[in-house]
């Protein structure tokens, strides 16, 4: 039952950002255009690049689904709605992020193309920049809540959000989330206008509709973890907590999709630089104000 | 006049069921299409295909329509019908003012270039979809574009490429046969890339080049000999069309046609190298060079023979087509390069090491596939109809070129003097009232008329809207080349506006255009993006155009005219030089030019005025929204007999190579973009 309303709010949240998602791109409100989209992709040839690595070309596109919906599974949506209360759920959830680059590795050598190889080996470079951002700012949340549970981080949040108490600790992970799901400006691997899809380029039929979906969930989950770590969860009034968690991770997944509509993509070099040279030394400054705060506010 | 088909052409195998029924009709209501030859042309012609519900694929494996945009050249025609190859069934065609291209099936829709027409052809598309995007027995598409073509070199001249056999003009040796669009640089690179692509696949095809080889001696020893070899060998071709087998043979043949040092047989050939001062330097350490052959004191490799002066010569007679056609075979050319040909032998498993161990080091010192990537003729972040090849070493640029597919060819035959006028504005789409007045002009003057202040105004009026058209354009393809959707929105939407507006409606525009410019001023990354990019020094040769007066140069053909002085215009000019310049400078001028517009009055597309002595030669320069550029015609009794243009998309084309060269993917590719080529508008 749980695992269902899980994977239910999972799509349903990668439906409406698909809505809106067209929505800033065409200036129209349809909201089955995510339906038709996805339902033209079956019917779509799936064409299979000539010499492929076939296993990595077929496993990509699922694989980033499942580490989505794996990241989701230890997210509580509400008290008793989560599927997994793991002891260490923060850990599990950067755990599993881990694999997307995995994933689009696969997607970037599987298809034997100049394109797509390219992009792969970006994302590289790409983790590299995010990924401390992603770990700091989750273990300050996990020092006030001195717990890797995830409902215990969200109950820590009870008298005071996360986003007030640690706002540089959100600040940055609201980017690095952005950049792990490769989401404009950071979106470099798939990149149409300088690598025409990057690791998207080969993807066609049915493959596409798995990847594409993979990508909006994947917004979802990190969405969800924000609201996890930063916003509270499922805390606030008069609502009931689950609609208190969609509604927070729908806002969030879309001041993703607005920051992305508003700005150009990033140079890699400017990236890693920013994230090496400020994001690092932030992220750490944010980890010794939270722990002072905690020694000196009881 | 639109017309449909009535049945379509790409549709997907498959008995017709209420499944697919559902498909089609999902298809239909989700046109995505790929623009050929870009985005942009559609811009140009004024077309809102968002209005027509059309959405835009990045690719042609995301995209159901190929929409064609205007006549194609040749050139774009066969790239065409390789990117049709690539769409996934069920696809469709619409052809928007213009003829079918020759290698495509018939189009399935076509229409007049307008607003109305494309939204009644994407009415029509999506019935076609929607009842027939699967038929029991669809037609297959097999263009002989997309099987290897034949075309004819020189033994000893590789410069000498010709599309029928024959003799060479420098040596008089009979032509031999070689697949067209194999690796046809020279030097040590050319080994490196045999290395890549073709090295291993040798092993599935042993017997094959075991006889190549014969061929090889054969025409070593005697050359008089070895063509009949090669004749042999093409008539094999034409008759064989099974793709990868073909392909390898056209490749294995190349390189021997082409005396390529592959190292396994390098040796051969030294009594005609040694004559040549040939030189034998190692693939892994280019320092280590001697005047024999030999082995390298590093790494013990066999030195291959380099002959320093074969490089610029062969890479003068680069075919057009170079690396697509790998792709014809395998339908999927837009992606470059089959990276790994290396690494699926029959075990499947791949080594690094293995795999790099011959490859040249980087700048960097890391030893990487260097592949030659073709960006282009339609590719989202570039202007259609322009090809860039890129040399990448990872995600670096190690070399370039830009060429254009659709490059004028002023070499045309008599015309009369009204044809000429439409024919050269219908060749620029980007910029057909640039031409238009730059055709009048020339013909006016030829015909020893004085300009007219009267018609001057209205004239310059409709320069300085299509300038600002121009610009927002470039915005436009900006914003697409750096998925900032909303500037592309923003800048196309005001593109549209701007095209046929009257001077009322432009200076209604002018807050609009305003904000747009402030906002992009202060958007946070995109300075970070451009700042430094694509540098032009001061003092660089051939710049015009807003290229030019973004580095500094006080270069803009207006300041000659009287009528722009009576107009009150003065030059701005920034001064950095790098694309964040550019893109300040053309902001400027679209301010500037909406100035213009308010003094100067109403826009009026040129039109010729009467002209009394229909002979002369005349000539005439316009600052287009590009640059200046001059054409000087002849034309007896109302006939054009000769014509001269001088355009500045010529002249920028050629700074392609310079500013590509060592600059990461990103970074070159906003630096071709920020010089706003207009392929049209280079002049073979």
């Amino acid at each position: 039952m749980t695992v269902a309303l899980v994977l239910l709010t999972l799509l349903v949240g990668a439906w409406l950002l698909a809505v809106i998602e067209a929505w800033l791109t065409t200036g129209r409100l349809r909201p089955v255009a995510p339906l038709l989209a996805g339902l033209s992709h079956l019917g779509r040839e799936s064409i299979l690049a000539r010499k492929p690595d076939r296993l990595f070309f077929e496993t990509a596109p699922v694989l980033l689904l499942v580490v989505a919906v794996l990241g989701a599974a230890v997210l509580p949506l509400a008290p008793d709605l989560v599927i997994a209360d793991l002891a260490t759920g923060a850990l599990f959830l950067n755990a599993v992020l881990a694999y997307v680059l995995v994933s689009l590795i696969m997607a970037g050598w599987g298809p034997n193309g100049a394109y797509a190889m390219v992009g792969g080996w970006r994302f590289l470079g790409q983790l590299i920049a995010y990924s401390m951002l992603i770990v700091m700012p989750i273990t300050a949340t996990a020092m006030r809540a001195e717990s890797l549970l995830n409902s215990a981080i969200v109950e820590s949040q009870a008298g005071l959000w996360n986003i007030v108490y640690q706002p540089l600790g959100f600040v940055l992970f609201f980017i690095a989330a952005i950049a792990l799901a490769f989401r404009s400006p950071f979106d470099l691997p798939t990149a149409p206008g300088e690598l025409a899809g990057g690791v998207d380029a080969e993807y066609t039929g049915v493959r596409l509709a798995v990847l594409r979906l993979a990508r909006l969930v994947m917004v979802i989950t990190l969405s969800a973890a924000t609201t996890v770590f930063f916003l509270g969860g499922w805390q606030g009034p008069l609502l009931p907590p689950w609609a208190w968690s969609l509604i927070k991770t729908l806002a969030v997944a879309v001041s993703m999709l607005l920051v992305g509509f508003y700005l150009p993509r990033i140079r890699e070099a400017d990236l890693l630089g920013w994230c090496w040279k400020l994001g690092i030394p932030l992220a750490l400054l944010n980890i010794l104000i939270v722990g002072l705060l905690i020694l000196v506010v009881p | 006049m639109s017309e449909a088909a009535t049945t379509l052409a790409g549709a997907r195998k498959g008995r017709p069921s209420i499944l697919r029924r559902w498909v089609g009709q999902a298809l239909a209501r989700n046109l995505s299409c790929l623009v050929v030859p870009g985005p942009e042309v559609a811009l140009a012609h004024g077309l809102d295909l968002a209005a027509a519900d059309m959405r835009i694929a990045a690719t042609p494996r995301d995209a159901t329509v190929l929409l064609i945009v205007g006549e194609l050249s040749q050139k774009l025609d066969e790239a065409t019908a390789v990117l049709y190859a690539q769409m996934p069934r069920p696809r469709a065609i619409l052809v928007l003012g213009g003829s079918a291209p020759s290698s495509l099936p018939q189009a399935d829709v076509s229409a007049d270039l307008s607003q109305t027409e494309l939204m009644e052809a994407a009415t029509r598309l999506q019935r076609l979809l929607a009842e027939d995007a699967f038929a029991a027995s669809p037609d297959d598409f097999d263009s002989s574009i997309l099987q290897a073509k034949t075309e004819y070199v020189c033994p000893m001249h590789p410069e000498v490429v010709e599309d029928e056999p024959g003799s060479c003009p420098k040596c008089g040796m009979d032509l031999v046969a070689r697949e067209a669009g194999g690796d046809s640089d020279a030097g040590e690179h050319d080994h490196d890339h045999d290395h890549e692509h073709h090295g291993h696949e040798h092993d599935h095809d042993h017997e094959h080049e075991s006889e190549e080889h014969d061929h090889h001696h054969a025409h070593h020893n005697d050359h008089g000999q070895s063509h009949e070899h090669h004749h042999d060998h093409e008539h094999h071709q034409n008759h064989k069309r099974a793709h990868d087998h073909e392909q390898h043979q056209g490749d294995d043949d190349h390189e021997h046609a082409h005396c390529h040092e592959h190292e396994d047989h390098g040796h051969q050939q030294s009594t005609a190298q040694e004559q040549s001062g040939t030189e034998y330097i190692c693939p892994m350490h280019p320092e280590i060079r001697q005047n024999e052959p030999g082995s390298c004191p590093k790494c013990g490799m066999d030195l291959e023979p380099h002959k320093p002066e074969e490089d610029e010569g062969v890479r003068e007679g680069v075919p057009e087509h170079d690396h697509e056609h790998h792709h014809d075979h395998s339908g999927h050319d837009h992606d470059g390069h089959d990276h790994s040909d290396h690494d699926h032998d029959s075990s499947g498993f791949m080594s690094m090491v293995e795999v790099t161990k011959d490859l040249p080091r980087s700048a960097d010192g890391l030893a990487m596939d260097w592949l030659e990537v073709p960006f282009g003729p339609c590719f989202p972040g570039l202007p259609g109809g322009l090809k860039l090849t890129l040399t990448l070493d990872g995600d670096g640029v190690t070399e370039g070129q830009a060429t254009s597919l659709v490059a004028m060819n002023t070499s045309s035959e008599e015309v009369a003097v009204e044809t000429f006028i439409e024919r050269l504005a219908a060749a620029m789409p980007l910029a057909p009232v640039s031409y238009r007045l730059l055709a009048c002009r020339a013909i006016e003057q030829a015909a020893g008329l004085e300009p007219d202040p009267a018609v001057e105004r209205g004239r310059a009026a409709a320069l300085e809207r299509e300038r600002i058209a121009s610009h927002l354009g470039w915005l436009a393809q900006l914003g697409r080349q750096l998925s900032f959707v909303w500037l592309t929105r923003r800048a196309a939407a005001l593109q549209l506006e701007t095209q046929r507006a009257d001077r009322e409606q432009l200076v209604a525009l002018r807050p609009a255009l305003q904000s747009l410019i402030a906002r992009l001023e202060h958007t946070p990354l995109l300075k970070a993006r451009l700042k430094g990019i694509g540098a032009l020094p001061h003092g660089s040769q051939d710049l015009r155009g807003p290229v030019a007066r973004a580095s500094g140069r006080t270069e803009d053909a207006r300041q000659a005219d009287a009528m722009y002085r009576e107009l009150g215009f003065e030059m701005r000019a920034e001064s950095a030089g790098d694309a964040w310049a550019r893109l300040r400078q053309r902001h400027v001028e679209i301010m500037t030019s909406l100035d213009l517009v308010e003094v100067a009055g109403d826009p009026e597309l040129p039109k010729l005025r009467a002209i009394d002595n229909p002979s002369g030669t005349g000539e005439a320069t316009v600052e287009t929204p590009r640059g200046r550029a001059t054409l000087r015609l002849t034309q007896e009794r109302g006939q054009v007999v000769s014509v001269e243009l001088d355009s500045a998309c010529s002249q920028h084309i050629g700074l392609v190579a310079d500013l590509v060269e060592g600059q990461e993917l990103g970074d070159a590719l906003v630096a071709v973009g920020s010089l706003d080529l207009s392929p049209w508008e280079v002049t073979s």
